[in-house]
């Protein structure tokens, strides 16, 4: 049986009061976390490009988000006369809505493996160090992201601008063409852990490094969701969406004050979440070694380093990746992820029921190299096909 | 269900801080808009050319295709769930049926639904023998040079 | 169960509202965004249900990609910003004949079916791996003609986007 302990016997008061704290917690972890991000994204590049960076709104310039986001509150609030009134007050809060609720399946703590289940107590119930664990677990992610893409979509509809429209345009064709492979490489984890609830997929890794997914599942997995990652989100060198050479600002162009700070946040909200699904879907959550005293207390530690160390990677593939042109986009994911993490789900499931069943290990990988070589071959053939066709095509115009 | 409840919590505090957020700017910040500031934005010029109203169909075709993939997708989660116990007949299953969207997913490869950039043989090489500065450059305020130039020739000629 | 009721209550409100908007609105994406709404209540209404997974489905491939084809369609052909039009056809008394019979019938069905039934509140919990079970035997036909049916789609797309 899934589900967050806390609610097993019944909903009363004390349980809705521990709710209300974690959700509390959760949401100021994500304000402040973003308020973070933003500081440790503009230090670490300009420390990538021998610049100084923030460095006079508090210590190390670490206020300086808070002090940008309060000057976005003093700012005039426009809206082109053309713009579409309704939908365009509605976006931001699609855009930060969605951010806010991806973060609700993600486990920040709790020990687990060799005996205990990743459940603390407080005031004498048990419950999950996370905001919720419905037994669609993960498939509220995916869920979020693909209401997300409204946010942007109808921002960029709604200004009633070229710059906008192409960007929104573009984007919600990017945002869909890597859901498939975001959404297929989370497949597999979840073949591996046998269940949809994060908590359980996090309980599937404990008991050291090698039970991490990202090991069992052959690395393969990890890389196709991690590109298909920065591309949902938007980040160098996936940002055509707000190219700014090109397009000025994207979406958000005709977006000011408090509504595009809200934007603001929301991608970077975005960027810590999907940071920390990583880690629980391929990097055990918080598992980690307990030092010394609070079992409580490491977990949760382990967890934020991990996702520390995704943002860092997060601004180093800026700081380091050229943007790809519009076709370069769209190949790679649609000609290289999905054919291969398609394939690799398949082979993964063989993998697993081989183990299980003890088949004949010829047979077993024969079959699966056969599928291969044919998906390939097939697969190449449709390539060359198509560059014919799109040859042709061209010629005649 | 009572899973959802602060899932549904987390949903109502987004909303409540977007819109004390914006109720906040809205008593902030002032409010002194003028034509120019709520025109479009177009880089400093002036809208000269309407919004395009129609995008390339290929994009179309990309979220046509994103339908099929996204139902396979719903069809994988619970067949993930349960890949121990439907063994090989599960399996050979959804061999089949990833097999088939396989299958249309090269015919649209095949079709060029998914080509986007430019031809190979058609870019054209940044630089050519025709190329020359004569052909690129356009020589500004040529003609009264030339008839000072002449001008000065005759001069020193006489 | 009380606190069902109240969130029955809310969301039906919601997906009526949002249907009557759809039908009478006379912007093309609101009607559009009306129908996402009208979606989106709807599968709110399935988690009431405990069908978790259907809800998700609802969401993913309503909401997440035939909804988002709907407003690329939109944005292919026209969508004009601002300006409203007419979008009621003239022979809109007889749809809406049409409409109140088809609603009459399903009523009238579920009336019929379902009586005064109650919804059991402790029943069986439907989890994801049991609807793998019945889409793996019961419907294992159906579901493989589900891929062909979308590669006819697919290719009627291709066909209709082709330029001769």
């Amino acid at each position: 049986m899934t589900g967050d302990p806390l609610f097993i016997d019944g909903v009363d008061l004390v349980d809705i009061g521990i709710m209300a704290a974690k959700v509390l917690v959760a949401f100021t972890f994500l304000l402040v976390a973003t308020m973070f991000m933003v500081w440790f994204e503009r230090k670490l590049i300009s420390d990538m490009q021998n610049r100084i960076g923030p460095n006079v709104a508090g210590p190390w310039g670490l206020l300086q988000t808070f002090a940008d986001g309060v000057k976005f509150f003093f700012k005039e609030d426009l809206r082109p006369e053309n713009a579409d009134p309704l939908v365009f007050r509605l976006a931001p809060y699609i855009a930060a809505v969605t951010a806010f609720l991806s973060f609700a399946v993600v486990p920040i703590g709790g020990s687990f493996g060799s005996g205990s289940s990743g459940t603390v107590t407080i005031f004498g119930r048990e419950t999950y160090l996370q905001v919720a664990d419905p037994p669609i677990g993960i498939l509220l992610l995916l869920a979020m992201s693909s209401i997300a893409v409204y946010g942007v979509m109808l921002a960029g509809w709604a200004s009633g601008s070229k710059y906008p429209l192409i960007g929104s345009v573009r984007a919600s064709a990017q945002a869909i063409s890597y859901e498939a492979a975001l959404g297929m490489a989370t497949v597999v984890v979840v073949i591996l852990a046998g269940t949809l609830s994060t908590h359980g997929i996090v309980a599937a890794q404990a008991g050291g490094i090698t039970r991490w997914f990202v090991l069992s599942s052959g690395v393969v997995p990890f890389i196709v969701f991690l590109i298909a990652a920065t591309a949902e989100l938007n980040r160098p060198p996936f940002d055509l969406v707000e190219a700014e050479q090109e397009l000025v600002g994207g979406f958000h162009t005709e977006y000011s004050s408090i509504r595009f700070a809200l934007f603001f946040l929301a991608e970077f909200m975005n960027v810590i979440t999907m940071s920390a699904i990583m880690v629980t879907l391929f990097f055990g959550g918080p598992a980690g070694p307990i030092l010394f005293g609070m079992t409580w207390f490491w977990p949760t530690v382990w967890f934020l380093l991990k996702v520390l160390a995704f943002l860092f990677v997060f601004v180093w593939f800026r700081a380091t990746l050229p943007r790809l042109r519009y076709d370069q986009l769209m190949h790679l994911g649609w000609k290289l992820l999905i054919p291969l993490i398609l394939f690799w789900l398949m082979f993964i499931s063989l993998k697993e029921l081989r183990a299980a069943n003890d088949w004949n290990w010829i047979a077993t990988y024969g079959a699966a190299f056969i599928a291969l070589a044919i998906g390939t071959a097939l697969l190449l053939a449709g390539l060359r096909a198509g560059d014919r066709a799109f040859q042709d095509e061209l010629e005649e115009a | 269900m009572e899973q959802y409840l602060p899932v549904l919590t987390l949903g109502v505090l987004g909303v409540l801080f977007v819109l004390l957020s914006i109720v906040a700017s809205r008593l902030l910040a002032p409010e002194r808009a003028t034509v120019a500031k709520r025109s479009a934005y177009e880089c400093g010029v002036t809208e000269q050319v309407a919004i395009p109203e129609r995008f390339p169909v290929k994009f179309y075709l990309v979220a046509m295709l994103f339908i099929m993939f996204d139902i396979e997708i719903v069809f994988l989660y619970p067949w993930a769930v349960a890949n121990d116990e439907l063994g090989l007949f599960g399996l050979v299953a959804m061999t089949i049926f990833a097999g088939i969207f396989f299958l249309s997913f090269v015919y649209e490869l095949a079709k060029g639904g998914l080509n986007w950039g430019p031809g190979r043989q058609l870019i054209t090489p940044a630089t050519s023998p025709e190329r020359t500065t004569t052909s690129t450059i356009r020589k500004v305020g040529l003609e009264g040079r030339i008839e000072i130039e002449t001008a000065a020739d005759d001069s020193e000629a006489a | 169960m009380v606190a069902q009721n109240i969130f029955f209550g809310i969301l039906s409100a919601i997906v009526i509202v949002s249907a009557l908007r759809m039908v009478t609105t006379r912007n093309i994406v609101h009607a559009a965004l009306y129908l996402v709404a009208v979606l989106a209540g709807l599968g709110a209404l399935y988690v009431l249900l405990t069908a978790e997974f259907v809800a998700t489905t609802q969401v993913l491939v309503y909401i997440g990609a035939v909804m988002v084809l709907f407003l690329f369609g939109i944005m292919l052909t026209k969508a004009p910003l601002g300006n409203e039009m007419e979008m009621t056809g003239k022979q809109w008394p007889l749809a809406a004949l049409v409409a109140a019979l088809l609603g009459g019938v399903t009523i009238y069905s579920l009336l019929n079916g379902f009586g005064s039934d109650r919804l059991v509140t402790d029943g069986p919990v439907y989890r994801t791996a049991d609807v793998s079970d019945e889409v793996f035997s019961t419907y294992i036909i159906p579901f493989e003609a589900v891929s062909v049916l979308l590669l006819a789609a697919l290719i009627g797309a291709i066909v209709l986007a082709r330029k001769d």
